[in-house]
């Protein structure tokens, strides 16, 4: 995977809200360390531009790879595969099936980056869609959530791969040995649910996983379980209203003492030491978090409005995905999963 | 194998259903595929058979038997050619 002691990171410079300028800065940024190499993806005439307006010091491993469509906001992530195959994202995701890079990082279309990574570089061999996981860090810091949004409507099997997922999760970034899975519904009895939960809770339990059943909305900051399962549009909505809580309370707080200035004072800064920590996005940034889970190699998705320093933090966390072999590490839990075993 | 059973193929590994249940009267939502499955598959059929299909055409596709009759139509077509 290292290529001279350095990871290979193709970096889709067309992607995000404040693409080319933000994503080249952050790019050089990243290089600045002695174990990465950049290839900026996208049209040479642009990026030579960008480049030539940052400081680059000597040696620095940064290169320009041609790309000469771009995918826009407006048009259909689909349209990746038959209009657009050779705009960034699909070719920095071709760049890493054929060896030439280790990792793709974009902050552009997650849906196109999604749709370059299943057609170019392919799911690992028996997952259908990729998935985001996500940990819930403070409240309960041994506990992760799959899927955090990427596959709104899910197929019953899909939440035996959403459980493998944030299980290779749990034993490489959380250092849980044989992680508890459990299946979000309405209620703990196996017939609850819709259709699809319904139908997974019956591949789960039969799956030779470590399923303990369903568990309900308000079990899962208890640490029941160390995997928490659901479908991309519940997770999504979990997410929100989770990273929400924290700013929502220090408001409610901060009206209600309005009439006590030291006691409100107080307060206000015991939720700004407390509450960060709620912020799933933020806390797996640092672990594992926007990584497509499933894909056949390393693809970091950042966020749309990524400025230069998020951008290198999400090259750096490429980089640790690399480290941990997440890819790799999923195949061989698959395969043991195959043969029936944990 | 012939044309049919080799788009059945494609479209059971794709969406990942057995393929057992795709008849020629099913549509794509019948057996669950979206639209990047539909993708998928019409990229898949295109590199297996060699041809192109237009958009215009695979819009036309009420299910999957109208699929396999346009494919085998046009890999007719071009063994004529």
């Amino acid at each position: 995977m290292v290529h001279n002691g350095k990871i290979r990171v193709a970096v889709d410079a067309m992607g995000g809200d404040y693409a080319p300028q933000e994503v080249v800065k952050g790019a050089v940024l990243a290089a600045q360390k002695d174990d990465v190499e950049i290839f900026l993806v996208g049209p040479i005439d642009v990026l030579k531009r960008e480049l030539a307006s940052c400081k680059l010091r000597n040696g620095t491993s940064i290169h320009i790879v041609e790309a000469d469509q771009v995918i826009r906001e407006d048009e259909s992530p689909v349209d990746v595969i038959r209009r657009k195959p050779n705009c960034s994202v699909a070719v920095a995701a071709r760049m890493v099936k054929s060896g030439q890079a280790d990792a793709l990082v974009s902050a552009g279309s997650t849906g196109a980056a999604a749709i370059s990574a299943i057609q170019f570089m392919g799911m690992v061999d028996g997952v259908y869609r990729p998935a985001l996981v996500g940990s819930f860090g403070s409240f309960a810091p041994n506990t992760v959530i799959v899927d955090l949004g990427a596959n709104v409507d899910c197929k019953p099997h899909q939440y035996l791969d959403f459980a493998i997922a944030g299980s290779v999760y749990a034993k490489r970034f959380l250092g849980i040995a044989d992680p508890k899975i459990a299946l979000l519904s309405t209620g703990s009895e196996d017939t609850k649910g819709n259709d699809a939960v319904r139908q997974a809770h019956a591949l789960l339990k039969n799956s030779g996983l470590n399923f303990i059943g369903n568990i309900e909305g308000g079990d899962i900051l208890r640490g029941k379980a160390n995997v928490i399962v659901c479908d991309g549009f519940v997770g999504n909505v979990l997410l929100k209203f989770y990273e929400s809580i924290g700013d929502h309370a220090k408001e409610w707080t901060q009206h209600k003492l309005r009439r006590h200035p030291p006691l409100r004072a107080l307060v206000g800064l015991l939720f700004d030491k407390l509450f960060p920590s709620t912020r799933i996005a933020g806390e797996s940034e640092r672990r594992g978090g926007g990584i497509l889970w499933g894909v056949d190699g390393v693809v970091r998705i950042a966020h749309g409005a990524s400025r230069a320093p998020q951008i290198a933090n999400a090259i750096e966390s490429a980089k640790e995905a690399v480290r941990a072999d997440i890819v790799g590490t999923m195949r061989s839990e698959l395969a043991k999963f195959k043969q029936g075993g944990k | 194998m012939n044309v049919e059973e080799q788009i059945r193929e494609i479209v059971a590994r794709i969406t990942h259903v057995d393929k057992s249940i795709i008849t020629r009267e099913s549509t794509f939502k019948e057996i669950k595929a979206d639209s990047l499955d539909i993708v998928q598959a019409l990229v898949a059929v295109e590199e297996t058979f060699g041809i192109e299909i237009p958009d215009e055409d695979a819009q036309k596709f009420r299910n999957f038997g109208d699929f396999v009759s346009y494919v085998e139509n046009r890999v007719a077509q071009k063994e004529t050619v």
